[in-house]
């Protein structure tokens, strides 16, 4: 526990949000993307990414030592990052019946990208206002540790 | 004559400040990580109190072994003093249990808490200044 060491908390808080807005602008950069990647032989329309969140250092060594009472108290913890980027596999894709598209299966239709415009305007929204939270933290944060220089002045 | 360890001229404020704002530094710390952690599925926030933190600070502290009393004494501060999650409270769907409101709010608070100890700190140095200038 250094003195930069909730500025450091906030930053990986900053940084795993803006990962997240990344993940997002890639959904929806890919919205009508038919083809993401090979699998044997046949081209495979993109598939919605999620970004998994956990708590920096929440391993099995500190929750052992909690539940054993080895370290009674909890520690404030070292912030959070991005455990995995995950492919949504369990929406179904969007069929849409366009013949002409050269994707286009046996019956005219096109598999979409299972991405939905609505729900990633709302991950936007929710991470964006994270991100302004710990930038007030951060703010807060700052002018408490210049405060703090001023002491005996 | 009188000895060094006996000239007490902080009498105990400074320190109790100190103590005010070790609590708050930690409470800073405490808010910074709820709030980075507001979209972790099943993390639960994590609270820093006033009482415990003291009472825990005052245990917790290892003092050094010295054969002389003209050793000077270093104290080691345990550093998660005080800290307590709580467990059984989801706020979201996911198992989160931070409250935003609640954090913004002590964040605020926490502020004006440690500006008034910085304020009284200085305060107290500025006395002794007086006193030691002999009032000039």
């Amino acid at each position: 526990m250094s003195i930069f060491h909730g500025m450091n908390t906030t930053a990986s808080a900053l940084t795993a949000q803006r990962l997240r807005m990344d993940v997002i602008s890639s959904n929806m950069a890919n919205v009508d993307t038919t083809r993401a990647k090979m699998v044997d032989g046949e081209w495979q329309a993109y598939k919605r990414k999620t970004v998994t969140l956990q708590p920096q250092g929440a391993n099995f060594s500190s929750f052992l030592n909690v539940a054993l009472g080895t370290s009674s108290k909890d520690s404030v913890g070292n912030g959070v990052k991005v455990s995995s980027i995950n492919e949504d596999t369990e929406t179904p894709y969007k069929l849409v019946y366009d013949p002409t598209h050269i994707d286009a299966n046996d019956e005219g239709y096109v598999e979409m990208p299972n991405v939905d415009p609505l729900r990633e305007m709302v991950d936007l929204i929710s991470a964006t206002r994270s991100y302004e939270a710990n930038v007030t933290v951060f703010n807060a944060n700052k002018s408490m540790l210049s405060k703090a220089l001023e002491i005996g002045k | 004559m009188i000895e060094v360890n006996e000239l007490d001229i902080f009498g105990g404020t400074i320190s109790n400040l100190e103590r005010g704002l070790n609590f708050s530094a930690t409470k800073q710390k405490a808010i910074a990580q709820n709030i980075a952690n507001i979209d972790t599925p099943n993390y639960k926030s994590k609270t820093v109190s006033f009482d415990t933190y003291l009472s825990d600070a005052k245990k917790s502290s290892i003092s050094s072994y010295r054969t002389t009393e003209k050793h000077i004494n270093f104290e080691m501060k345990n550093g998660n003093v005080g800290i307590s999650s709580r467990n059984n409270l989801s706020y979201r769907n996911n198992g989160n249990g931070v409250d935003m409101d609640k954090e913004q709010a002590d964040l605020a608070t926490n502020q004006i808490y440690y500006n008034a100890l910085v304020d009284r700190v200085s305060g107290k140095l500025n006395t002794l200044q007086t006193v030691i200038r002999g009032g000039s």
